[in-house]
């Protein structure tokens, strides 16, 4: 007999015995059930960590910092050293080979009027290179130009947090605002930026970029000239030619800067150490969820093992007339194996179906972000096969070394 | 010759008592016999039944069918002698609860293997037929009644066109008349040139066969022919 027709043989014997079967297919079922929950759990926590360093900018930049120290601890070095300045910002744009772009940026608090509101707000001064720039649009007008730089014009670019106090209604592009008493031409209009995490609690989930939403723009020049005493920077955003590049570009800004300072007073942090974090705290949840999900599969697995057993008993008898028609040991081994694939493919199928129940259930009502992979139903059925194989091979390697001459007998 | 013993024996170990159920069985049986094997329990009839129909293997001795040694094969081997050389009637029918007659009947072609599943059924219904049993094709074992159903077990026998039809107690589970009716069919098989070899404790039975072969202690003790 050949696999097919122990195949046909199997499948015959199942669909003789419905009770036995859906009773087997119930651990499978749930075993293959959380599978499919706990993948889509992993999937969807990975998607909304990878989505938050998407919305924060792309995985090419460094942003360099002056590190934190107290005045009192300094070394003579470290107090000689200007700190950050947009000078270092031009010497990194013409020394550093890697180097794509360039983002200085002065964030002041200042006083912004128009007619008779004020309002203490959030500047930053900085170029085109706004490695936000991309992801978060300017809604209306434009961004800064290398004009609006090299001319230290006085132009603003607003967010959205303020328009409405500010203009109502009416369309902002074009106005004079002033900020500490200096006119600006209003010359665009960021895109209202959101990011929520969920799960955090509900309604009252904080939107983690509104600082985003709350910041106006000027060219860094002008901030520069009007607003600070020196050219020292809060920080220094740069992006390298290709996300490979990051690693080299590092080492040549530390060069640079270190030549610069005489002291390493400033750090380089990359996203991807953030993502890789992300992933490490992701890991830990991964591997509860597998445990669950594992003793679940086992669980199924012992149960459909103890009543293929059961029923290797109970059909002893019929193993022997089996025989004696001339069925080998190998027939009955694969007759009773298919019986058992056959099971647990079905208990596969509908386990995938209640799993996807389920991750909707868990998304729905716990607020727990889910993605479904499109790999699923493979590793679901691939999962319900190997159960299969595994707990089915006892009891099959059983009814085919039963003695036919003991089984005919069995009463 | 079709069926050749020479000097079998058959021991079996129940805890640490040894049980001799055959103590040198030498005989011979040649193409299209009727032959009865008789004796009361525990005379060895029915573990020759077992090695003549190759569920069972000889503890000594040789056991030759179609001029073949088959008291050496193992599992495999002896898996296709049953099926394509041994057709068996049980008392008790053993036909599969589950499934229909057709699908009991064509279970034999299935285990043999290279058959077509359209040839299965098509063979099966013609020997269904060929027993009287065209119109319980769709019927499951446990809607016939005694006669029927060993009917169909000897349909099944059948199927394969095996060489020799191994009869166990065939009418001990049928009362009188049904029993008189299998009878008829297996004489009928007879004179149609099968091989058949009945083992049985019922002389009515026994009366039916050629060549009767009296079974006591574990060997032939007594032969008639008729």
């Amino acid at each position: 007999m050949n696999l097919a027709e122990s195949f046909a043989a199997g499948m015959q014997d199942m669909a003789g015995n419905r009770g036995r079967a859906i009773i087997t297919t119930v651990g499978i079922v749930l075993g293959v059930a959380s599978v499919v929950t706990v993948l889509s759990l992993m999937h969807g926590g990975q998607a909304q960590t990878l989505a938050y360093f998407e919305e924060l900018g792309g995985l090419r930049e460094l942003r360099i910092t002056n590190s934190r120290s107290d005045r009192v601890f300094m070394t003579a070095a470290e107090r000689a050293s200007e700190r950050l300045t947009y000078r270092d910002a031009q010497a990194i744009l013409e020394e550093c080979p890697s180097v794509l772009t360039v983002d200085p940026e002065i964030v002041r608090f200042l006083q912004v009027s128009y007619g008779d509101e004020t309002f203490q707000m959030k500047v930053l001064g900085t170029t085109r290179h706004y490695p936000y720039a991309d992801d978060m649009p300017v809604a209306v007008g434009r961004f800064l130009t290398d004009q609006d730089c090299e001319n230290y014009a006085n132009v603003v670019l607003m967010g959205p947090t303020y328009r409405e106090d500010l203009f109502g209604s009416e369309d902002p592009i074009g106005r004079i605002i002033t900020i500490e008493g200096i006119p600006f031409t209003v010359v665009g209009l960021m895109e209202k930026k959101e990011f929520y995490f969920r799960g955090g609690g509900g309604p009252g989930d904080r939107n983690v970029l509104e600082w985003f939403n709350l910041s106006h723009y000027i060219p860094i020049t002008t901030m520069i000239k009007r607003f600070t005493v020196s050219d020292e920077l809060g920080g220094l955003e740069i992006a390298a030619r290709t996300v490979e590049d990051v690693a080299k570009l590092e080492e040549e800004v530390r060069t640079v800067l270190r030549r610069r300072h005489g002291v390493e007073d400033f750090e380089i942090d990359s996203k991807q150490e953030g993502v890789q974090e992300q992933a490490e705290q992701q890991r830990f949840f991964n591997i509860v969820f597998w445990a669950v999900a594992f003793v679940s599969l086992f669980v199924g697995g012992v149960v459909i093992a103890n009543i293929m057993l059961s029923s290797v008993t109970e059909r002893v008898r019929e193993i022997g007339v089996r025989k004696a028609l001339g069925a080998s040991g190998r027939d009955v081994f694969v007759h009773f194996l298919v019986e058992a694939l056959a099971v647990t493919s079905i208990g596969g199928a509908v386990g995938l179906l209640v799993g996807l129940g389920m991750t909707a259930a868990v998304d729905r009502f716990l607020g727990m972000p889910t993605a479904l992979a499109p790999s699923i139903p493979l590793i679901a059925f691939m999962t319900s096969v190997a159960v299969g194989l595994i707990f089915g091979l006892f009891p099959a390697l059983r009814a085919a070394r039963l003695d036919p001459v003991e089984a005919l007998r069995y009463e | 010759m079709l069926i050749q013993t020479e000097a079998i024996t058959k021991t079996y170990e129940l805890g640490a008592a040894q049980v001799q159920a055959l103590r040198g069985v030498t005989l011979a049986i040649g193409g299209g016999e009727y032959v009865a094997v008789m004796g009361p329990s525990g005379s060895g009839k029915s573990t020759l039944m077992h090695i003549l129909g190759c569920l069972d293997t000889p503890t000594s001795g040789r056991y030759m069918l179609h001029d073949q040694e088959v008291s050496g094969l193992a599992g495999q081997g002896l898996a296709r002698v049953r099926n394509k050389e041994i057709g068996f009637v049980f008392q008790n029918f053993n036909l599969l609860p589950r499934i229909d007659l057709v699908a009991n009947v064509s279970l034999p072609l299935l285990y043999r293997g290279s058959v077509a599943r359209a040839d299965r059924r098509r063979k099966a219904v013609e020997v269904l037929d060929k027993l009287g049993l065209g119109n319980r094709l769709e019927h499951k074992p446990n809607e016939l009644s005694g006669g029927e159903r060993q009917r169909a077990a000897i349909a099944r026998a059948l199927v394969n066109d095996p060489s020799i039809v191994l009869a166990d107690e065939p009418t001990g589970n049928l009362d009188s008349k049904t029993g008189r009716e299998i009878m008829d069919i297996l004489d009928r098989l007879s004179a149609e040139g099968k091989t058949v070899v009945i083992v049985t404790h019922d002389a009515s039975v026994a009366a039916h066969a050629r060549r009767v072969l009296h079974f006591e202690d574990g060997i032939v003790a007594r032969e008639d022919r008729r």
